[in-house]
């Protein structure tokens, strides 16, 4: 199957600006990822339109199969001329990586990308060629399980300058800080999320430039298969739990009923802890053979608000919380974030007689709304996500 | 050793199934019986219309609440 490239990107608007400058376009072929980061020049509405432009025909063009140099040779005559500047631009980086491992970049006066490998040094040798006045460096490479390529807008390198510090952390000093944190971070959206929240600090909230940050991190593929609901059907009980148990990948069962399914076709017992870390969240339970096992509605729209926090929070604030969290819905939500890059949720769609109580607060009684709502955020993370109702 | 069940599934856990395993501990503190009596949590006992439903080992589902979990200890618990 090849490597899963786990890509994320993050942005600060210049301070006032109700836009982007920069423009991120990731687009996903059978063949390979494609990743363009483009940054217009100047910013607000002016920005914005420059960088979507240069990352759109550029996203669809390489989409399409057309060549590096006839993208670059559209973009560069057909961005409109700035009035004032008396020039079209936007500078972009487009990457290019197959699930192989394999990248192709190119560079146009974006600040150079940054590789920090796992294992081997990987060695860069960049070719220039000039358009017009500007240069073009592209490079070829293979990257393998566990490197980071990183990619950022100038607004990252600049963060701070006049401010906090004198001519801003340097690209050597992101160097640095992103070789603490490659190693420890194992998925990308952590990296560009705490990235972009350093550049918002040095910048004391006040954004001087807009600020992008693109990861994309080299992964083995890691399945979570999600058990939650009984099936529609009692007689599917042991022929889901047969499938279910087949998956090579972390196994999680939320939802009581499912769990005593589950230990009943497997013959194990099941353990239900009896302390309350969260008092919001009912107690997990241990099952044998399952990475976690934990009640079902409740956790899982606990789990979704922690996801949604953690996507559109302040990330220093959310994360802690993540890491330290040993209740259901933290536990499951850290999993999620962190491990799995595949998700399976297996959905019995078995009527709960608990949710037919007219007492119970409404969104117990649609659990299929939870799930296509903890889908939509999955995906929102760059997660794939397979549902099979049962 | 007599085991106490409190269902935590979803129904129970709104009704309070926190409250309820708090108070049980608290009056098996107080009356001194930790080596008789064990509060243990489970998963949906199917009777969730009962909530909080709380069995004595393999007897009957009860259906208690914060403020009958007294009643119901010295009934079930001291009572047998």
């Amino acid at each position: 199957m090849g490597y899963f490239i786990d890509v994320a990107f993050d942005s600060l608007n210049k301070f006032g600006e109700e836009l982007c400058g920069d423009n991120v376009e990731i687009i996903q072929t059978e063949k390979e990822v494609i990743v363009v980061l483009a940054d217009g020049l100047g910013s607000g509405v002016k920005a914005n339109i420059l960088a979507t432009l240069t990352s759109k025909i550029a996203g669809t063009m390489l989409k399409e199969g057309a060549s590096l140099d006839e993208t670059v040779d559209t973009i560069v005559h057909t961005l409109p001329v700035c009035n004032i500047r008396k020039l079209a631009y936007s500078t972009f980086t487009i990457v290019k990586i197959d699930y192989e491992g394999q990248v192709h970049i190119i560079e146009y006066d974006n600040p150079p990308f940054f590789i920090h490998p796992h294992g081997t040094k990987i060695e860069i040798k960049k070719q220039s060629t000039p358009i017009q006045d500007k240069v073009i460096k592209e490079s070829h490479f293979k990257i393998q399980d566990g490197d980071l390529l990183t990619i950022v807008s100038d607004g990252v390198i600049h963060a701070g300058v006049g401010a906090l510090l004198n001519l801003g952390w340097q690209w050597d000093n992101v160097n640095d800080y992103l070789a603490s944190i490659a190693p420890k971070e194992k998925c990308s959206s952590h990296i560009a999320r705490g990235l972009i929240e350093t550049c918002k600090n040095l910048y004391m909230e006040r954004p001087g430039d807009d600020t992008t940050v693109v990861a994309i991190k080299v992964r083995e593929a890691e399945v979570v298969d999600l058990f939650t609901g009984p099936p529609e059907d009692p007689e599917d009980d042991s022929w889901v739990i047969r499938k279910f148990m087949k998956g090579k990948g972390k196994k999680v069962i939320c939802g009581g009923t499912a769990a005593k399914i589950a230990s009943r076709e497997l013959e194990r017992e099941l353990e239900v802890d009896i302390t309350y870390l969260d008092k919001e969240v009912p107690p997990i339970a241990y099952l044998e053979g399952i990475d976690l096992v934990t009640e079902g509605v409740l956790t899982l729209s606990k789990t979704i608000e922690k996801i949604q926090k953690y996507v559109e929070g302040d990330f220093f604030e959310a994360c802690p919380s993540f890491l330290e969290g040993k209740d259901g819905a933290s536990l499951l939500a850290r999993l999620l974030i962190e491990d799995c890059t595949h998700l399976h949720l297996w959905v019995g769609k078995a009527v709960n007689p608990a949710h037919q109580n007219p007492d119970f607060p409404i969104d117990l009684s649609i659990k299929l709304k939870v799930v296509k709502e903890l889908v939509n955020w999955m995906e929102k993370i760059g997660k794939k996500v397979i549902v099979t109702y049962i | 050793m007599k085991k106490v069940y409190v269902c935590i599934g979803s129904a129970c856990h709104l009704k309070g199934a926190y409250q309820v395993i708090h108070k049980l501990e608290e009056i098996i503190r107080r009356e001194k019986l930790e080596t008789t009596v064990e509060v243990k949590a489970a998963f949906c006992l199917g009777e969730c219309t009962k909530a909080v439903s709380v069995k004595i080992d393999e007897g009957p589902v009860h259906s208690v609440t914060e403020d009958t979990v007294e009643d119901f200890f010295y009934q079930y618990l001291l009572g047998r």
